[in-house]
């Protein structure tokens, strides 16, 4: 009865309802609406991370008949407190697309093969195994991803470091975080922000270094939007080379030519000086003084090394290096007036005002990547507007587990779980947790993610499993990686949920389990871990990347340090890598206490979370008696750094007129393999397309939507023309997001990288245009 | 013919209705209290402002402009982020001036031809964080996503009985902002806004959500 009335109003309803929307928007399927047939018509809901970016918004995942159908914010989560993006929201629809991986493939005569899971896998292990035999063991490498879960980078760093004794894993956050890391390391000596997202809550000013937060971090934009609205006292400041919809929203946009962020960053703590805005009690107890070596280079060519040498220096040799960075001097290097110099240095000096830097890529995708990280840090260690509520220098992430993967389990080339190789007391204890004998860690760091690809395409490298990213599409002088991956000896395995241009290449595709088709952990820009259980099943075949390597390792003969079941493998492992960081520093919550929360905040000591780290207040690291303890250096302070302003590596010449920056839009997510089959988000933006400055275009003799071709010395694209769209490049500049696998405009950038970090600049490299 | 005449004498109202309606909807700040409860179910309170605020005349007052079928067609499943269904500026900004300009008081789009839906969270500044601008009906490559549902109306536990709400209450804690006046959808539209306290005798219960039995323990 009940049924009945039930099935007659459905199908009364979706009758008009089809009628009535097939009128009013042709073309718009809405009998699509009852599809999901047979169901209970109960939707469950269960908290996880989104899996896009670095902010780690919780969502709740509404689960009916075993599939993902709907995403709300979590309002358990201090995060979002409830509130996601559109690729957040529509974020359960990139499981579905048609074309999911569900089968492992193989390479048989030149074409790939249908599988079961497992064959690919003994694949796997065989060739594993003879290319090390045959061409030692720093022959084979793997290269993951900040998307990977915790577990994942796991096991792969305990496979390859500990089990192969290869230092040979990477991670694309090398593309992404590294000048982060090595901006904190040298600053700070300890990794990841001091700070947490609640400083919007209480900060008067932000400013936004190279960051387009509207659009790549749209929930803290809201954030800080709100703060705005709701308090009388705040402002954005929006510090950029290019227009955008940050910049529409702040309440002033400062514009610098490319690379010169180093010079005004400079000029900033150079006026901070002249008027005595500097905290003396904060500077004599807290900061010491710093130089490193300068023309460090740009790394385009194989094999460069360089070694940062740090000499301390005293104040006054500071404040004589800056110097050269006096307001009008820097007018003319970088185009801001020397006026928005000092009102920036005016914001920052003024002791009754709290500011919050944020920045990204911007900063970190940066040949002098750890020099303008640093440089931040200047500004705000001198006037002390560090480490308390509202004060804070906010180094951003780009992906879910950027943090959590790949910085603090340590899926570098020089890291461990906690460390690095070349220290005799960190391969111990890595040994220790391990159960590895200690000689099997290589002390000597292998090849960092560009030199990784350099020696895949010289041979020093045969084979390379990738997992979870897409590298075919961001690598930057991609013709040279992509022709050196298909050279006839080369052995590729991915794993992925979609066919990608990465694994088009491959000799081995494995179908991986997605996000929330797995149980796993996250860690966000903020220091949380977030854990989240098994949701949905993975389709077909697919399989954890965790479980892959495990099952790889148990076949190399590893089963002793791989002796997990699939029942509880995440919390065994999880428990196993909570070892490395146990301490005051950086102590991790335990499986049950994260399966519980919607996200951790580590230090997670006695119970409670550290917000603020170095400020006794709040952080139980802190023992040395003081207002502030930067336990991370060994004298207890944090350090500023002379770091003067370098040109980029390639900037426009006569021949090659235009500065080419590269970057993203709000509704696609890196390579686009999942948000471009999330329908709403791709009939956003269903392809790429390069800004134009409106003059430029006029001079080019193009308008919207025409043809341009985009030259550089390394390669050629042709893509449409948008001018005056959402964002507007100066003249002399183009912008192009790299979302669009039609359109692989890193076979236009640029393969320099800042020598410290190491992370490649995808901002800065000189084209020319033309009319295509 | 007869509804054309309707239409007519709406548009003047509505314009009114607009001119008048200059702090509709905005005042939320005023009745902030000391205990900010975060919950989405503590933010009842938007329900008051908005009853407060809203003239009789316009809550009560009736288009046919927008139908559930074309709500739906704007969402992916129930409760998601409807698209922008109407074309906007390429440089759009999205902010204040340009979305809530409309969407936050409601009234008649001269531009459009019809009365505007007012949103039920606009103390969310940032449209664009949540709202797509569509171009193309193209897909990448063909999905197998399917959707649930929507909630079916009406349904009330007795005969007679109030309906309870079918929806999740959070951003959409102001009742009024959907269901009364000239923009609300007309299969949703409450013919007794002015009681002004919805969650008298409208309950949320998920028909989506098992129903909860009490046991005495």
């Amino acid at each position: 009865m009940k049924l009945d009335r039930r099935q007659f109003i459905q199908r009364a309803a979706a009758t008009s309802a089809v009628a009535t929307a097939g009128a009013m928007f042709p073309g718009i399927s809405f009998g699509d609406w009852p599809k999901l047939t047979g169901n209970s018509g109960m939707v469950s809901w269960q908290k996880a991370p989104c899996r896009f970016c670095g902010t780690g918004c919780g969502v709740l995942v509404g689960v009916s008949d075993g599939k993902a159908v709907a995403v709300k914010g979590d309002p358990n989560c201090s995060v979002n407190k409830g509130l996601c993006c559109m690729k957040g929201y529509h974020s359960v629809q990139a499981l579905y697309g048609s074309d999911r991986l569900k089968k492992a493939q193989v390479r048989k005569n030149g074409q790939m093969v249908e599988v079961p899971i497992q064959e690919a896998l003994d694949l796997v292990a065989e060739k594993l195994q003879q290319t090390k035999d045959k061409h030692g063991k720093d022959s084979v490498a793997i290269y993951g991803s900040g998307q990977w879960t915790i577990p994942d980078g796991y096991v792969a760093s305990k496979l390859f470091k500990g089990c192969l004794g290869t230092n040979n894993v990477e991670a694309n956050a090398r593309l992404c975080m590294a000048s982060a890391v090595t901006g904190f390391m040298t600053s700070f000596g300890i990794d990841e922000p001091m700070g947490c997202y609640e400083d919007m809550d209480h900060a008067n000013v932000f400013i936004t270094w190279g960051n387009n937060m509207a659009e790549m971090h749209p929930v803290l934009f809201s954030r800080m939007l709100a703060n705005r609205k709701r308090r009388t006292n705040v402002q954005i400041i929006d510090f950029a080379t290019r227009m955008t919809r940050t910049s529409q929203a702040a309440d002033k946009s400062i514009f610098f030519k490319p690379q010169t962020d180093l010079a005004v960053a400079n000029a900033i703590c150079y006026e901070i000086i002249a008027n005595d805005w500097v905290n003396w009690n904060f500077v004599g107890e807290h900061v010491s003084f710093h130089k490193g070596k300068t023309n460090i280079g740009y790394g385009t060519e194989d094999h460069f090394a360089f070694t940062d040498k740090a000499e301390s220096i005293d104040f006054e040799e500071f404040k004589t290096f800056l110097a050269d960075y006096t307001p009008e001097k820097v007018e003319k290097i970088s185009g801001v007036s020397a006026k928005d110099i000092k009102y920036m240095a005016a914001l920052y000096g003024d002791p009754s005002v709290k500011v919050t830097s944020f920045w990204c890529m911007g900063m970190n995708q940066h040949t002098r990547g750890t020099w303008i990280n640093n440089l931040v840090y200047n500004i705000h260690l001198l006037t002390g507007k560090i480490s308390t509520p509202g004060n804070s220098p906010f180094s951003l992430t780009g992906q879910p587990s950027a943090c959590g993967t790949v910085r603090e389990v340590g899926t570098l080339t020089h890291k461990l779980p906690h460390g690095v190789v070349m220290k005799e007391a960190h391969r111990k204890m890595a040994a220790e947790i391990w159960e590895v004998p200690v000689e099997n860690i290589d002390p000597k760091p292998t090849y960092h993610t560009v030199e990784m690809f350099r020696a895949l395409d010289r041979g020093d490298i045969k084979f390379i499993w990738i997992q979870v990213t897409n590298p075919m599409v961001t690598m930057p002088n991609l013709k040279r990686y992509r022709d050196g991956a298909l050279k006839d000896d080369r052995f590729v395995v991915v794993s992925d949920v979609y066919p990608t241009p990465t694994t088009d290449i491959a000799d081995v595709i494995l179908p991986a389990a997605m996000w929330i088709e797995q149980e796993g952990m996250f860690g966000n820009s903020e220091r949380r871990t977030q854990h989240f259980a098994q949701i949905v099943d993975p389709p077909g075949d697919a399989m954890s990347d965790t479980w892959q390597i495990i099952e790889v390792a148990r076949r190399l003969g590893f089963e002793k340090q791989f002796p997990w079941s699939e029942k509880d493998y995440i919390e065994k492992i999880w428990e196993e890598y909570r070892r490395f960081h146990s301490g005051p520093k950086h102590e991790m919550a335990p499986y049950s206490v994260l399966s519980e929360r919607s996200g951790v905040q580590w230090p997670f000591v006695n119970g409670k979370e550290t917000r603020w780290r170095f400020n006794p207040k709040y952080d139980p690291a802190c023992t040395n008696g003081k207002d502030f303890d930067f336990y991370g250096k060994k004298d207890n302070r944090a350090w500023i750094w002379a770091r003067p302003y370098e040109p980029a590596a390639e900037s426009p010449d006569s021949e090659y007129p235009f500065w080419l920056n590269t970057g993203r839009v709000i509704e696609h997510w890196h390579t686009g393999s999942m948000t471009r089959r999330v329908p709403v988000l791709h009939n956003a933006v269903p392809s790429s397309y390069v800004e134009l400055h409106p003059e430029d275009a006029a001079e080019l003799g193009v308008v919207n939507g025409e043809k341009v071709k985009i030259i550089s010395r390394r390669g050629e694209i042709i893509m449409p023309a948008q001018i005056n769209g959402r964002g507007v490049p100066p003249q002399g500049m183009v912008f192009v997001p790299f979302f669009d696998e039609s359109y692989l405009i890193n076979e236009v950038t640029l393969d320099a990288f800042c020598p410290i970090s190491k992370q490649p600049d995808y901002k800065k490299c000189a084209v020319r245009l033309e009319k295509a | 013919m007869k509804r054309s005449e309707k239409r007519d004498r709406l548009v003047v109202t509505a314009v009114a209705a607009f001119c008048c309606l200059g702090v509709v909807m905005g005042g939320v700040g005023a009745f902030a209290a000391d205990i900010n409860l975060d919950d989405f179910d503590h933010q009842g309170r938007k329900i008051y402002v908005a009853s407060d605020e809203t003239p009789a005349f316009f809550m009560s007052a009736e288009s046919g402009d927008r139908n559930l079928a074309g709500f739906y067609s704007l969402r992916q499943y129930p409760g998601s982020p409807p698209w922008i269904p109407h074309p906007v500026d390429l440089t759009f900004s999205g902010d204040e001036t340009d979305c809530l300009s409309c969407h936050a008081k409601g009234g008649y789009s001269q531009e459009f031809g019809k009365f505007v839906p007012i949103t039920p969270h606009p103390e969310n500044i940032l449209c664009y964080q949540c709202h797509a601008q569509v171009t193309t009906e193209e897909l990448f490559v063909k999905t197998d996503w399917k959707s649930i549902d929507p909630p079916r109306l009406g349904r009330p536990f007795l005969g007679g009985s109030p309906p309870p709400i079918p929806h999740s209450l959070q951003l959409r804690e102001n009742c009024i902002a959907c269901h009364t006046g000239p923009g609300a959808v007309v299969e949703i539209r409450v013919a007794h806004a002015a009681r002004g306290n919805c969650r008298q005798c409208h309950v949320p219960a998920l028909q989506t959500a098992p129903m909860q039995e009490f046991h005495r323990k």
